[in-house]
């Protein structure tokens, strides 16, 4: 027994050993993208990677029937996150896919090491980006140009609303007037005291995803300047923008509801708030929560006009086995008119530019939304959205100040101080 | 005792038997030698534990010490930078925040959970229970249920908006409580779902440690006038301890790399497990660190950080475990 004893602070750092995952990761690949054709068979199998909810598998389906000799793999990863922690592994040391999705707040930390994808540029010419909109083709491009990404497709923004409450509270209803009425964010705290004195109930959701992820976005520079140096701190168009969030809790009308929290889905559903952030690829989401409010809810553009949430791009990893096949997908289902079409059968918002502008795209509505001009004010709102620079912690810088708006939301920061402990979580995500 | 008495002779017998005899026949010497095979095969048996363990937890392990030292993107440079991830960490207020969680949730979890468990393996074995059997095996059902399922009820049991313990509030007029979004409260909620599911496992091994104990020393001991009570403090408690100690250790380090439980408490809180880190673990700091920011060198410090932890509190809840024994 004694000697039994005598070996357990061994075993124990054995079993410690043992049961403590360490992260491992190989050396990562260099090396650009290759020159001229890309190699391989076009009609060979392309392995694609995508997220889960978007619905791939339309896509897949309709490249198949204009390329009935090639063959796609299509694994759906997870999310979006968890799609691009996959890519990572596999650009780190494992088999990687020949085609692979990347959500936009994911990019910048595959854009700063450009080396791992396929400079498209060598397979699609200089001008490769060009049929899409500026900003979404800039967020794919490496610092020597290297397009990594062709943009598949982008969340235009508005703001959904509750016609029914809005009337009862004796607002406007009409979704250009209400557009009117809120065109600035004063005017918007303004209309949402006028909401909350009527009716006694929140105007917004929260603060933190529909009005700071809309105003942080309507900046000249975001968290970085335009070459490259950290500056949210000290940027007044980022601190405005919290600030407007801030103004907005105080105001008291917000419900304090996080976005996909357990209470959103029911909200929506039952009047707790009359306004919701809404980028293209959540009204189908607004459909599933609240089916009885058919026809309730309005669309309109959202104070200050421009913005993005969202939207993707397609890639081919340095590594890919078959480019050819990889590239063929991509001419094929990413020009403007098969992003246009994809769009009427599936609603994804396109992001090139003709096919923004198209009359399929701004004449779109929906009677869920009471026919609101949903294509109209989507296409708007991305067509003005102005650019800035994304960097490595872009993500990083915004879940910090996010989390610190959700906390003051849940009365554990007063709003005061809501900013500087935002800029200090942001501070200890980026090791300062 | 007069049932256990045994003639001289049989006493002999025994003592011939455990020795081997007197004269106890050894087979030849030369046969040991030849059969080197016969030296090896153990060894053998046992290897592919060993290799298996030296690939993917020996190996893992010095190489996370390793990449440590490093600022390493797993998509890009990899720049070594000695010692300036731990200095960083231990700067860090996130960590040490994620190291209070972790020791509040551990606390909070395991030790009413192994007191009462110890309680009910205690009845279990003495009450003359009906199904006894059946009990025993319903205390394994939360044990062998998976984590996700066990985190996504208790959630809704503590939810905010339309949580069980929320509508009960609510039934007797009281303001219904966010658990989640204060500290204490998001760790009683986590406690709450860490004792669920490892307290039937832990009576278990507690209800097999007493059924090896023999009845005869009860029934000395109550011949000899103790209470069930002195009893239970003077005779159950020192003949369980090595199970107690394997417990407490388990139980250690188990606790103290606690990631799925607050991973899925709130899955809108992502990787922080709520705005404020009010539950982040280390675990979930290592992987939000690693796996959310790809900071892989920045991960590995904190996976050191964390193995070093764990190892300091299962030596101290060791020592404290054995050296109970010394007071009796």
């Amino acid at each position: 027994m004694k000697k039994r004893l005598a070996f357990a602070p061994l075993a124990l750092i054995g079993a410690v050993a043992l049961a403590i995952t360490g992260c491992t990761g190989g050396s990562g690949s260099a090396g650009g993208g290759a020159g001229g054709e890309p190699k391989g068979d076009p009609n060979a199998e392309v392995e694609f990677w995508s997220f889960t909810g978007i619905n791939q598998k339309d896509g897949v389906d309709k490249y198949l029937e204009l390329k009935p000799d090639a063959k796609v793999k299509l694994s759906e990863v997870g999310s979006t996150t968890e799609t691009a922690t996959a890519l990572t592994a596999a650009l780190a040391g494992g088999k990687v896919p020949d085609l692979v999705m990347i959500q936009n707040d994911d990019l910048p930390k595959f854009v700063e090491n450009p080396g791992n994808f396929v400079d498209l540029r060598t397979l699609g010419g200089d001008d490769v980006g060009e049929p899409y909109l500026d900003w979404a083709v800039n967020a794919a491009t490496g610092e020597n140009g290297e397009v990594i990404g062709i943009p598949t497709d982008v969340g235009g923004l508005s703001f959904a609303y509750r016609a029914d409450l809005f009337e009862a509270a004796g607002l406007p209803t009409d979704p250009d007037e209400v557009a009117e009425a809120w065109s600035t964010w004063d005017k918007f705290i303004e209309m949402g005291e006028k909401y909350t004195e009527a009716t006694g109930e929140p105007f917004v959701d929260n603060v933190e995803t529909t009005v700071f992820f809309a105003t942080v976005n309507q900046v000249s520079e975001k968290y970085y300047s335009d070459d490259g140096e950290v500056i949210f701190e000290s940027n007044p168009e980022v601190k405005d923008a919290f600030q407007v969030a801030v103004d907005t809790y105080d105001a008291g009308i917000s419900a304090g509801i996080a976005a996909w929290s357990s209470g959103w889905a029911p909200g929506k559903a039952n009047g707790s708030f009359a306004v919701t952030t809404a980028p293209s690829w959540i009204l189908q989401g607004l459909k599933t929560d609240a089916p009885d409010t058919e026809g309730l809810w309005r669309v309109a553009t959202l104070p200050e006009g421009a913005g993005n949430w969202g939207g993707s791009v397609i890639a081919i990893p340095a590594r890919a086995e078959n480019p050819a096949g990889a590239w063929q997908y991509i001419e094929t289902m990413m020009s403007p008119d098969a992003q246009l079409e994809h769009f009427t059968e599936t609603g994804t918002f396109p992001a090139a530019e003709t096919a923004l502008e198209s009359e399929e795209v701004t004449s779109y509505t929906d009677p869920f939304f009471g026919d609101s001009k949903i294509g109209e004010v989507m296409a708007q709102s991305v067509l003005g959205f102005s650019e800035f620079y994304n960097g490595p912690d872009t993500s990083a810088i915004g879940g910090a100040l996010l989390n610190a708006l959700v906390d003051m939301e849940a009365g554990n920061t007063a709003p005061e101080d809501a900013w500087k402990t935002g800029v200090d979580s942001a501070n200890a995500a980026l090791g300062g | 005792m007069t049932t256990t008495a045994t003639t001289p002779a049989a006493t002999t017998t025994m003592a011939i038997i455990t020795r081997g005899g007197p004269k106890g026949r050894r087979p030849p010497a030369r046969r040991i030698r030849s059969s080197w095979a016969e030296r090896v095969a153990p060894y053998a048996y046992i290897a592919p534990f060993f290799v298996i363990f030296a690939i993917f937890g020996l190996f893992p392990l010095l190489f996370t010490f390793y990449v440590a030292l490093f600022d390493w993107n797993p998509i890009g440079d990899q720049v070594f930078v000695g010692f300036a991830n731990f200095e960083r960490l231990f700067a860090d207020a996130r960590f040490w925040n994620a190291f209070v969680n972790t020791f509040g949730i551990f606390l909070i979890s395991t030790i009413p959970q192994l007191a009462l468990a110890l309680l009910l393996a205690h009845l279990l074995n003495h009450a003359r229970l009906k199904y006894a059997n059946f009990f025993r095996m319903a205390l394994l059902v939360p044990y062998i249920t998976s984590v996700a399922a066990t985190a996504i009820v208790f959630a809704q049991i503590f939810d905010r908006n339309f949580g069980l313990i929320n509508w009960v509030l609510g039934i007797f007029g009281l303001p219904s409580v966010n658990f989640l979004a204060s500290q204490v409260g998001s760790w009683v909620v986590i406690s709450a779902m860490v004792m669920w599911r490892w307290f039937g496992y832990n009576t278990l091994l507690y209800l097999a440690g007493l059924q090896a104990i023999p009845r005869e020393i009860y029934e000395a001991a109550s011949v000899d006038g103790a209470s069930s009570r002195q009893q239970f403090f003077h005779l159950t408690i020192p003949a369980l301890r090595p199970i107690i100690i394997f417990t407490v250790i388990m139980s250690t380090i188990g606790g103290l790399q606690i990631f799925t439980e607050p991973l899925l408490v709130a899955p809108e809180a992502g990787l922080t497990c709520g705005a404020a880190r009010q539950c982040q673990t280390l675990s979930l700091f290592l992987y939000e660190q690693g796996f959310g920011q790809f900071d892989f060198g920045y991960g590995s410090a904190i996976g050191v950080a964390l193995f070093v932890i764990v190892v300091v509190a299962a030596l101290i809840n060791f020592f404290l475990s054995t050296r109970t024994r010394g007071e009796r």
